[in-house]
């Protein structure tokens, strides 16, 4: 089966996604994990750090404070925000939820997810936001 | 159809034979678990922690060493880095590979061993760390 499809279609070029605004979404909301992979790295460093000590936790505070790191950081806030914006979508379409007979639109579903989005920082501003 | 396709076995010697994919499910269950987690916890994580926290907006004692260790190294610590680190990583690394095979980068049987081994590799370290930090 897959033998006679792959002599039908010729192998793709590796720029085929260039050709199509849809694909070159598609190909940035791949890109996301590309920033939060960074951040991840970030974080295990923290967490090294902060199992030496309170000078090495000071000194990845400073190091998470370089514009470069900085700026990477906020380009993965935005990466998150952009595939959180993505990933909603998908929610009502791949489990569509009925509350006693009737289906729930499609945007409150989606709404749903981004006041998720809002409790958890509320949740951060509570335990981090406050002397 | 690309995505079906490069679970299939290459076409040759064993083009008549169909393998079960047994393993995908799990790709794909961890990816969609990752996926929410990036995008409901992630926000917020990184604003708090890689935002506000170096540009000095929060409170001194907020983040301090005591506060923080207390913190992570417990069992919600080590709930919130399966949370906040290892599922993301699964998601990375299953977006990695299928961006790999859409640009034609190496070839998927090798990729997935690595971008999943590094997942499991990683998240193991990063769990370890807080039972280290635990028992420390």
């Amino acid at each position: 089966m897959d033998k006679s499809s792959s002599q039908r279609l010729p192998p793709l070029k590796r720029n085929w996604w260039l050709k199509h605004r849809f694909f070159k979404l598609y190909m940035l909301r791949e890109a996301t994990v590309l920033p939060l992979l960074f951040f991840t790295l970030c974080l295990l460093a923290g967490m090294v750090a902060l199992l030496q000590g309170a000078e090495s936790w000071q000194g990845w505070i400073a190091f998470m404070g370089f514009p470069t790191v900085l700026v990477l950081n906020l380009l993965a806030l935005a990466a998150s925000l952009f595939h959180a914006a993505t990933f909603f979508v998908l929610f009502p379409r791949v489990m569509p939820l009925r509350i006693a007979g009737h289906s729930l639109p499609d945007k409150a579903i989606v709404a749903g997810q981004w006041a998720g989005v809002v409790a958890v920082a509320l949740l951060f501003f509570w335990l981090f936001g406050r002397a | 159809m690309e995505k079906l396709a490069m679970n299939k076995p290459s076409m040759g010697k064993n083009s008549t034979q169909h393998k079960q994919a047994f393993d995908e499910p799990l790709w794909w269950g961890l990816f969609s678990a990752g996926g929410v987690c990036f995008a409901v916890l992630l926000p917020a994580v990184i604003l708090f922690i890689a935002v506000l926290l170096p540009l000095g907006l929060l409170p001194a004692e907020a983040l301090s060493y005591e506060r923080v260790s207390s913190l992570l190294f417990s069992v919600p610590g080590f709930l919130f880095v399966g949370a906040v680190v290892c599922l993301p990583l699964f998601h990375a690394a299953h977006r990695l590979r299928h961006g790999m095979f859409d640009i034609s980068v190496g070839n998927d049987a090798l990729n997935k061993k690595l971008m999943y081994g590094s997942a499991a590799l990683l998240s193991t370290v990063a769990l370890g760390l807080v039972v280290a930090g635990m028992l420390g």
